[in-house]
């Protein structure tokens, strides 16, 4: 205990009484600095050269101010003085109110008070780094303590330097020198002086990792997306977003060399996939041919087998332009594809068939597929369903041409970190399926994304649609789509926007435009799909097509391709309540297809209406996100108490407790109707935010608890509770909670918000927390696919 | 670690129809998914509460809330361990630890820990000051100290205006309607909980900040309970003095106190702030000794055609009896009808006198009517009142009703 006493004498010593200002911080502020202060004093001199940009800008706001002030005199600005428990008698001149939690200094104009704090704030600051932001720093890098702690973490032993004689040592030459305001060599020299000094227990707060999206060239390396955990009321993810360098995963190298240059040769590669597709076609008619098909390929330039079928031959499907296509393939690209083509072909043999679905479309496709094409698109599609034995010659602007834009983006990031952290040997056990794994089909494509592999199925649908010749470097030739070739663009999209590679989205979604072309449409090949009509374009990668504008930080564009959506399931809708089809064509539907219809199209309705109030909620445009979830109710009155509980927490993520609790009850209201487990625990959950709301989080516990008995597994409660018990202050508590709730059940809960608080108390608790954080990697190594979001572990 | 409220993680909703090629399994995935709303997993802010990820904005009038804990990290017990919170600003110094009492002994892997609060009061650089001092099991005496700075933002801008309203001729001293523009310059939505006006003594206060609607009161700023970053919403207020201050006029003459602003927001998850202004402050009207107030005037006149008003006039000097001169000069457009220069005859303390006066516009739309000057014969001092009241001049072709 003596030492401390003698440390807190120490300290009036540092911090002469006269400069109550800034006590101990102010005895480093060079005499020099404190001159200049008074000068400010005096003068009101508003220059400030010396100080750094922040005060610069200070400065020009308040010049504005004043500005404003001139603009309109008769608004007078008021300085708000403070919390209300600080009196206030002073009654200044009228036209400059004082701060009234500043102690009075005479008859000084506010402005320069301002200044004068700031002034004094940041010769304060001006000995860290030229940081000066609300960020808080450790301002400690210079004092002597902090060098101490800067210890290297082999040294175990504890050798200390009584504190106060040690400090006073320091604090001597930092004072002798003149002290400029960056001072880096002060920050040499106490280290220098206590290179030896041991660990002691840290005080961690404020953790000093940097901001996730800080990094860019980290991501730019490989390929994640930045905003692990964000919710829309952080402040400015979404601007962050938006500046963020595009994260692109560039082509390897080796498959530039195979495909950079086949756009402009006009090479043989592209001929070889287009006849392929073709071929598919080909072997579905004629099953015998599916193996033989691609000895026949690699062997003879033109296949014979297409002109025997006359029918599917593409010469008649409009728009693909003949003069390409006999010329023979390259072999290079054989080695492309791991699998024999005969095994990928399997993919595309499944519902094509021309002949099945010629005798009749099915009623479930029609209602599936309608659309409604704008104009142009229908003036074409017309015209090819009318001169069905002449090539309709279309402007290649209005074709769709998708090919890959980046190779892979294979690789695996918790390996990567476990290379990093735990060495070559631990890296190795890590075992996850990869493109190559698995069956070259929709079966192995599905099975890498339910195992939450989805870089590696990312990059099988890559090799699917290589296949279909749509691969790396075709984008912008000519090319046929089948159903199946635009059900996987949507998966390869769908899962890109899941992993947060918007930007390689973004770019491979680029050729499809507006999802209107008209060779997007059945009708477009009358040949291939007699009869059918509709769209191929999955309703879902519309919906993805929309959204992913908001998250490239568009949510206006986003806004108004919703918008787009909607009008047409509205006007699809209105055909069939008027007795049409849904294209408005007068065609009989039996009354159970039409419900079937009627149903799908509002959901779907629902889904787009889904959408919009998330998009809304994104622009933090609340009034009208509210509503719109509102009006998801009725498309989905099943949902109803899980909307408004979302409502409800809108409400209580701008700070309305009052409204949000009003929703709370209606909640309560709706499923006092449906009784059963799950009501019961969102009134609970409801009520636990509504304390959190009110800041009382050892109510808000109590009710995450209950829950916790009625359903011991709910991943929320536990979570939520876990976060309680730290505002309790009970970090090892909330730690234990939060571990045993991993260890119990490492498949289910190993979720990147359970992670990232885990990984925030681990560095809360210790300047030591990368070891635990380790041992959660090897955790996650051993249950998480390569879709993993490394970012959460914190171990960058 | 900086205590902010936690937020809700927020989800990538992406689905995807049963006829679609991933069949159930995007649907299925997002079930999985904790994060997801059961039931609804299309909704895109979930439930799933994390902790801040940095420190985040503080501004003049939040409650500053940090986890302070102190880990040993060694495999040594020590004992004797003080920790001691101190909050530097740029004026003073405060200690905002819970206890000061020393902590026996912290085993290995143990920790103290301690969550601290404050209501933030100074605008600029604070600085949280942690020290620690230990003894070892060697019995050396240990310190150090950790700093954390954060500068503390203006959270909102706050601007008022009065107008003096004349409605009430009977007083000498009259309503005083405040209005008061409040932006919010933080970066994040802001709802304000309580925005009212603390009268002084002197006043009673109305808020017109709502209407009646069928029996309820509905707040005059819509659905929308929030501002956002750099919205600007303007409140309005009615002060009436009290009638013992009302009857003494010399008190609210010159300068006068009118109140404080009282502002209560909440953001994220119910973080809460609350502010107030310094005391607002007024020029009452300068009456000077001599008062001219309008007892009647018509709001709508014909061009070219006179009308009539009828003006007050009162002494306002504590003791002196005025002889006063009444002129009257024509502007671009108010022509005043009947003789200036006429006398009114005395005029005693307190005591006023009504005079109906005509006069015609030669200018359509709304003017102004100016152009009255009263003259103490006495003191040789004359009294100018422009800006009188305003009056919409229409066209003779348009009947006026009356």
């Amino acid at each position: 205990m003596e030492s401390a006493t003698g440390a807190n004498q120490s300290m009036p010593e540092e911090s002469p009484p006269t400069e109550g200002r800034a006590e101990s911080i102010t005895q480093q502020v060079p005499q020099e600095e404190q001159g200049q202060l008074l000068y400010h004093e005096e003068t009101i001199d508003l220059g400030g050269d010396e100080f750094e940009s922040e005060e610069n800008e200070t400065m020009s706001e308040d010049s504005s101010n004043f500005i404003d002030k001139l603009n309109e005199h008769m608004m007078e600005s008021v300085l708000i003085s403070d919390s209300p428990n600080n009196s206030e008698d002073d009654v200044a001149d009228l036209g400059c109110l004082q701060d009234a939690s500043e102690p009075p200094e005479g008859s000084t104009d506010h402005s320069m008070e301002n200044i004068l704090a700031k002034g004094a704030a940041d010769s304060l600051s001006n000995r860290s780094e030229s940081d000066g932001e609300e960020t808080p720093k450790d301002i400690s890098d210079m004092t002597p303590d902090r060098a101490s702690l800067k210890e290297d973490p082999e040294q175990e032993e504890v050798r200390g330097v009584p504190a106060s004689e040690h400090e006073g040592a320091e604090d001597s030459g930092p004072r002798d020198e003149d002290a400029p305001p960056e001072r880096p060599p002060s920050e040499l020299s106490s280290r220098q002086s206590s290179p030896k000094d041991e660990p002691v227990p840290v005080c961690t707060i404020f953790s000093q990792a940097q901001p996730a999206h800080s990094q860019p060239p980290l991501f730019l390396r490989d390929g994640f997306e930045s905003q692990m955990v964000k919710s829309p009321s952080f402040i400015g993810t979404s601007e962050a977003a938006a500046k963020t360098p595009p994260q692109m995963v560039q082509p390897s190298p080796s498959l530039s060399k195979f495909f950079g240059d086949t756009t402009n040769t006009n090479s043989l590669a592209s001929d070889f996939f287009d006849s392929f597709t073709t071929s598919t076609f080909i072997s579905v008619s004629n099953p015998n041919a599916g193996s033989s098909v691609p000895e026949k390929l690699s062997s003879v330039a033109t296949p014979v087998g297409q002109k025997s079928l006359g029918s599917a031959d593409p010469s008649y499907s409009p728009g693909i332009e003949r003069s390409e296509s006999g010329v023979s393939m390259a072999s290079v690209e054989i080695p492309q594809s791991p699998k024999p083509f005969s095994q990928i072909q399997t993919v595309f043999a499944g519902s094509e068939d021309p002949f099945a679905t010629a005798l009749s479309m099915s009623e479930m496709d029609r209602r599936n597929d309608a659309w409604l094409p704008g104009d142009g698109t229908r003036d074409v599609l017309i015209s090819v369903a009318t001169q069905q034995y002449s090539t309709v010659f279309i402007d290649k602007e209005n074709l769709t041409m998708p090919g890959l834009k980046f190779d892979n983006i294979q690789g695996d990031a918790v390996k990567d970190l476990m290379l990093r952290f735990l060495g070559e040997k631990a890296a190795a056990k890590r075992q996850v399926l990869n493109a190559n794994s698995v069956e070259q089909s929709f079966v192995g494509l599905k099975q890498l994304i339910s195992c939450k592999n989805w870089r590696a199925a990312v990059d099988l649908c890559g090799r699917l649609l290589t296949a279909h010749g749509q691969g790396y470097g075709k984008s912008g030739l000519p090319t046929s789509h089948t159903a199946d070739s635009l059900q996987l663009w949507f998966v390869r999209l769908a899962l890109l926007v899941k992993l947060g590679l918007f930007q390689n989205a973004e770019v491979e979604f680029e050729p499809f435009g507006n999802l209107d072309q008209p060779d997007l449409y059945y009708e477009y090949y009358p040949h291939v799909y007699p009869g059918r009509r509709g769209s191929m374009v999955p309703f879902s990668m519309r919906i993805l097509h929309a959204e992913l504008q908001q998250y490239l930080g568009n949510p206006q564009e986003s806004l108004d391709r919703l918008h787009r959506v909607k009008a047409v399931c509205s006007k699809i809708l209105t055909n069939l309540e008027q007795g049409l089809a849904e294209d408005g064509s007068m065609s009989s539907i039996s009354p159970e297809n039409r419900r079937a219809s009627v149903q799908l199209w509002r959901s779907r309705l629902g889904r787009v209406m889904c959408s919009m109030a998330n998009c809304l909620l994104l622009m933090k445009d609340y009034v009208l996100a509210v509503d719109a979830y509102r009006s998801v109710i009725q498309y989905h009155p099943e949902q109803e108490p899980q909307l408004l509980s979302g409502i409800g927490r809108i409400f209580l993520q701008i700070g309305d407790i009052k409204t949000a609790e009003q929703y709370f009850q209606d909640v309560e209201k709706v499923t006092q109707k449906l009784d059963g487990l799950q009501g019961k625990i969102m009134v609970l959950m409801n009520r636990a935010f509504l304390h959190l709301g009110q800041n009382n989080f050892a109510e808000a516990h109590k009710f995450f608890t209950e829950i916790l008995k009625i359903e011991p597994t709910n991943a929320v409660a536990n979570n939520n509770a876990a976060v309680c018990l730290l505002y309790l202050g009970k970090l090892k508590d909330s730690l234990r909670q939060l571990e045993a709730m991993v260890q119990q059940d490492p498949r289910h809960y190993l979720h990147e918000s359970v992670l990232f608080n885990l990984t925030t108390m681990y560095e809360l608790e210790s300047s030591r927390s990368v070891q635990k954080k380790q041992s959660l990697l090897e955790a996650v190594a051993s249950k998480e696919g390569d879709s993993f979001n490394t970012q959460c572990l914190k171990l960058a | 670690m900086r205590l902010t409220k936690p937020t809700l993680f927020t989800n990538i909703p992406v689905t995807c129809e049963e006829k679609d090629l991933p069949g159930d399994l995007f649907n299925q995935l997002m079930r999985d998914d904790p994060s997801t709303v059961n039931g609804a997993e299309i909704l895109m802010l979930g439930e799933m509460l994390t902790l801040p990820q940095n420190f985040g904005n503080i501004f003049l009038g939040e409650t500053f809330s940090s986890y302070i804990s102190v880990h040993n990290d060694s495999n040594q017990v020590v004992k004797d361990i003080l920790v001691k919170a101190d909050l530097q600003t740029s004026s003073q110094r405060l200690n905002l630890s819970a206890s000061n009492a020393a902590v026996a002994e912290l085993k290995p892997d143990c920790c103290i820990d301690d969550v601290i609060h404050h209501e933030v009061k100074e605008i600029g650089t604070h600085i949280l000051v942690c020290a620690v001092s230990y003894t070892t099991q060697g019995g050396e005496k240990m310190y150090f100290r950790k700093f954390f700075k954060f500068q503390v933002l203006k959270p909102l801008d706050v601007k008022t205006k009065f107008y003096n309203a004349e409605s009430d001729l009977n007083s000498v001293t009259d309503e005083v309607f405040l209005e008061a523009q409040i932006q919010n310059i933080t970066t994040s939505p802001m709802f304000m909980e309580k925005v009212s006006l603390e009268p002084s003594i002197m006043y009673n206060v109305a808020e017109l900040n709502s209407v009646n609607q069928a029996g309820e009161c509905v707040t005059t700023f819509g659905s929308r309970a929030y501002l956002q970053p750099m919205d600007t919403r303007q409140y309005l207020y009615c002060l009436k003095p009290k009638k013992e201050f009302a009857e003494k006029a010399g008190i609210i003459k010159g300068v006068t106190v009118i109140g404080k602003l009282d502002i209560v927001w909440k953001t994220n998850l119910g973080e809460r702030g609350r502010l107030q202004t310094s005391q607002l402050q007024r020029m009452a009207p300068g009456y000077g000794d001599v008062r001219l107030s309008l007892e009647a005037i018509p709001d709508t006149v014909n061009l070219e055609e006179p009308f009539h008003i009828t003006c007050k006039i009162t002494n306002c000097s504590s003791e002196r009896t005025m002889d006063l001169v009444l002129e009257m000069c024509n502007t671009n457009s108010i022509h005043w009808c009947g003789i200036s220069g006429r006398q009114l005859g005395k005029l005693h303390p307190s005591s006023s006198l009504c005079l109906a006066l005509t006069l015609l516009s030669s200018v359509q739309g709304l003017q102004s009517v100016s152009g009255l000057r009263l003259t103490d014969t006495f003191l040789k001092r004359t009294y100018e009142y422009d800006d009188i009241a305003q009056v919409c001049v229409v066209s003779s072709a348009i009947k006026v009703e009356s």
